[in-house]
């Protein structure tokens, strides 16, 4: 049964296949597919990337997905086609006047286009939160930098720290009849300013320990390096290859033009050749990666558990 | 051969016309499990910071202190980072990064291993600790032993010869200290690490020990074997660190002063039937053991006494889905009484004490505070002269810069004139022995004087009924007893204190009821004597050590006078 490893309501979520690869894996491939989704503006193009952006954050996020995109992203789509078309009287067929402005043809494709392309890379990115997780930007940072590197995982260290420390002094002060309901509304502003500066004074009294924490294991020694858990597996060496093969023979074809347009002033499509036919494969190719490792994965545990 | 060797130290704080160590020379061979003891204040921490290159304080200082023969303040930076490994109070406090495995990494990452040696070192460290099933976890997910674990583990994978701890068990419940402490005897035993440890508690350290060092004043008092230190002490030299021995001791002390005195509870029970012979079924003692009652509501309101806190058949869980935490609590606080509630950790003590101060709403049952019900209370009727709480972390309170203003704070939205407010700060000051303090910065006091702020800052508020939770946490012994002192003294002006704790030699002493939480509930309840005396685990170790003989002896002070000894 499929339900077992994959719940549509859920999604994927962590249990992804590609969530488990090589953060340079995740990090090249949204690199790569973001960067091409902003910068070819080829119908043909910017709706595949949108119907696959879409198809992916289903599968990672399940029914949420389906909801954000539908409630918010659709809506601001039209809205974004509308504004466009208001504001912007270029291109050559007029349509129709509105309070004597051309309402031109061109301007609504125009804004059409590029809500598709801004929605399909903010669907990217809600996949690309899913998978790149602050352990893994870390990783990839701490490579270049290791102190930025443990910068990060200091602050993420940090934010629930403090968070339980302000619940505790908040929780402290309604027990001293501090704060309480019923209260006006100025003293719980100046009490909240009281909470805040107690949080920031005793962080920085339990900071002195943890710099010495840092200091007797060596913080500030020269040559510091950065551990990880990730290991790059025979098979992810292929995977990147092909990740970086797929990628490059796009943005190879953007670069020589195959996919720009002109909108304006009258809308100019550039023949599809078999060049544009190629590099639309790889495209599409590059994209459905992460979404075939799934399919297999599914696969392969359904098969495992077949046989028990 | 000697690993820390010190002679002569002199140390005094810039702008301190009084050292803070004076003359002090010891030496600790490789792979000794050293204790350092002494009242809060002495000079103990100032002392371990010493021997640690990073961790110097400033100030002047004479004397040499050798790390294997070289000066401590000259040795190479790589050196003293790897090889002198040093563990603080606060478990939070310690942790820097995210995830439990980045934590382990952190020292060799300073030193710059390679990713492969990193590996393996932290995977050894991992396994050693039985850190594996919480490898991958945030660092915010773990418990206080866990994180106190987790440092020490983080330390140990730079493979360092000498260990210091600064009282590392101070902060952790009895249980996660009892597990820390048998883990740094497996890493002295198995590992040949040298430990150099400051503590409170030497219940259970005094026997792992093979030598004490007792400091007074700033001064090395004793340098022993835990047997003669603990002879020495019990002689009235460091008379203060008396009440941090372990109970046999103290019962062996007043009973037979001169004899070879037991440390652990086996021993303690051998010494003792040395003294008294074997326990006799025919004991007549037996046999008047108390009986304790099954706690239920009516045997507490069936007593004269009103109950100013009730809690009747409170259900409380967490989550929708998620286990109850509260399994119809029942329970009757009576007025002017110091109620304690003991339990081990997560049973739903902390949670009892949310839901009286409606941090935490109930699905079931009814509260009762002073005899109306808390729901139709506002926060107003409740927390103004009614309910007030101590928190765990007395910083949670504190906004002012000197102890005084800290204390003028809590009148500030009471309309009182002015030298009404400085009459009300004196007296509390006073009772809270703070007088000497008042000018001084909140976060310069030490554990037992910001413990004591806080209790006066609430106490200003004039609460009729006091909650606290776990208020021995990390206060030495001798501070215990102050403390304990002042709620005696509210108590006896009406107050009603309920405390929630681990501490049962505390709640044997001082407490007028004590109460059994488990699952959820209140399993058993009842005076000191009656609680505790049915209990052969759950109970004091002095009524451990002395049971068999006097079933209902519970502190130190009943077994001693039973065996004839004297109080001194």
């Amino acid at each position: 049964m499929v339900t077992d490893a994959y719940s549509v309501r859920e999604g994927l979520g962590e249990a992804a296949a590609f969530y488990r690869s090589h953060p340079l894996l995740n990090f090249s491939y949204f690199a790569i597919v973001i960067g091409v989704t902003m910068f070819a503006m080829h119908p043909v193009f910017l709706l595949s990337s949108f119907f696959m952006a879409w198809c992916y954050s289903i599968l990672l996020r399940g029914i949420k997905a389906i909801r954000f995109n539908c409630l918010v992203l659709i809506p601001a789509i039209l809205l974004m086609t509308l504004f466009n078309t208001l504001n912007v009287h270029n291109g050559v067929t007029v349509l129709f006047y509105l309070n004597d402005n051309r309402i031109t043809l061109e301007a609504i494709i125009y804004g059409l286009a590029s809500a598709i392309m801004l929605t399909s890379v903010i669907i990217w990115f809600s996949c690309f939160s899913v998978i790149v997780t602050a352990d893994k930007f870390i990783y990839l940072f701490g490579r270049a930098a290791p102190v930025l590197a443990l910068t990060l995982s200091m602050i993420m260290r940090y934010i629930p720290l403090l968070q339980h420390r302000f619940r505790e002094v908040a929780a402290a002060q309604r027990c001293m009849g501090r704060g309480l309901k019923g209260s006006s509304w100025i003293k719980r502003i100046r009490q909240f300013g009281k909470e805040v500066s107690i949080l920031i004074a005793w962080s920085l009294e339990a900071s002195i320990e943890s710099a010495d924490s840092m200091e007797a294991r060596g913080y500030g020694l020269r040559g510091r390096s950065s551990f990880h858990l990730f290991r790059f597996a025979g098979g992810e060496k292929v995977l990147l290859a092909a990740i970086l093969l797929l990628g490059g023979a796009v943005v190879a074809a953007c670069a020589a033009g195959s996919m720009s347009i002109y909108y304006y002033p009258a809308i100019l499509l550039p023949r599809f050749t078999v060049l544009q036919w190629i590099s639309l494969a790889a495209y599409l190719g590059l994209m459905s990666i992460p979404m075939v490792l799934d399919m297999r994965g599914i696969h392969e545990w359904k098969l495992s558990h077949a046989a028990m | 051969m000697e690993i820390i060797s010190c002679s002569h130290v002199n140390f005094a704080y810039p702008g301190c016309e009084e050292d803070v160590l004076k003359d002090v020379s010891f030496s600790i061979r490789r792979s000794e499990f050293v204790v350092l003891c002494g009242k809060s204040g002495c000079g103990k921490s100032t002392l371990l910071r010493h021997l640690k290159k990073n961790l110097m304080p400033y100030g002047k200082l004479e004397g040499h202190i050798l790390y294997c023969g070289e000066e401590v303040e000259n040795l190479d930076d790589r050196v003293s980072t790897s090889q002198i490994g040093f563990v603080q109070q606060n478990p939070d406090n310690q942790i820097v990064t995210d995830k439990v495995w980045h934590e382990l990494a952190f020292g060799l990452e300073s030193l710059g291993l390679e990713s492969r040696i990193m590996k393996q070192r932290v995977a050894e460290m991992a396994s050693f600790f039985g850190i594996q099933t919480w490898f991958r976890k945030n660092v915010s997910e773990l418990s206080g032993g866990q994180k106190q674990l987790l440092n020490l583990a983080s330390i140990m994978v730079m493979q360092p010869k000498l260990l210091i701890l600064d009282e590392p068990t101070s902060q952790l419940d009895p249980i996660a200290a009892s597990d820390f402490l048998a883990t740094l005897k497996k890493i002295n035993t198995e590992l040949g690490t040298t430990i150099l440890i400051s503590e409170h508690r030497l219940e259970e350290l005094l026997p792992m020990a093979d030598r004490v060092l007792v400091m007074e004043h700033g001064q090395l008092a004793i340098d022993d074997g835990p047997r003669e230190a603990a002879a020495l002490v019990a002689s009235g030299v460091c008379r203060e660190m008396f009440y941090g021995l372990p109970a046999v001791v103290k019962i062996a002390s007043a009973v037979k002063p001169e004899g070879r005195f037991p440390l652990t509870v086996r021993e303690g029970r051998l010494w003792l039937e040395e003294c008294l012979g074997q326990p006799g079924h025919e004991t007549p003692e037996k046999n008047k053991r108390p009986r304790l009652r099954p706690h239920t509501v009516k045997s507490a309101q069936s007593t004269s006494m009103p109950s100013v806190v009730s809690m009747h058949d409170v259900w409380f869980r967490y989550g929708k889905t998620s286990l109850d935490t509260l399994r119809g609590v029942e329970l009757a606080v009576r007025e002017g009484e110091l109620f304690a509630i003991l339990g081990g950790n997560g049973v739903g003590k902390t949670t009892t004490l949310k839901a009286l101060t409606r941090l935490v709403k109930p699905y079931r049952g009814t509260i009762e505070i002073r005899g109306k019900r808390l729901e139709k209370l506002s926060d107003m009727e409740l927390f103004h002269h009614g309910l007030a709480m101590l928190p765990q972390n007395p910083q949670a309170l504190f906004t002012e810069i000197t102890v005084r203003e800290e204390l003028l704070e809590a009148l500030s939205d009471e309309k009182l004139p002015e030298d009404e407010q400085a009459a009300r700060v004196a007296e509390i000051s006073r009772e809270m022995e703070l007088d000497s303090l008042l000018e001084t910065h909140p976060y310069d006091l030490s554990g037992g004087e910001q413990q004591r702020l806080a209790l006066g800052k609430i106490l200003l508020r004039q609460p009729a009924i006091l909650l606290l939770d776990e208020p021995t946490k990390g206060l030495d012994p001798f501070f215990k007893r102050t403390l304990a002192d002042i709620f005696k003294r509210l108590c006896q002006s009406g107050m009603t204190i309920l405390m929630v704790t681990h501490d049962i030699e505390f709640c044997a002493e001082y407490a007028d009821r004590c109460a059994l939480f488990f699952d959820g509930e209140i399993v058993s309840c009842g005076t000191p004597k009656e609680f505790f005396s049915g209990n052969s685990f759950y109970t004091t170790t002095a009524n451990r050590v002395a049971g068999q003989w006097f079933p209902d002896a519970i502190t130190w002070e009943e077994v001693a006078a039973r065996c004839g000894g004297d109080i001194k």
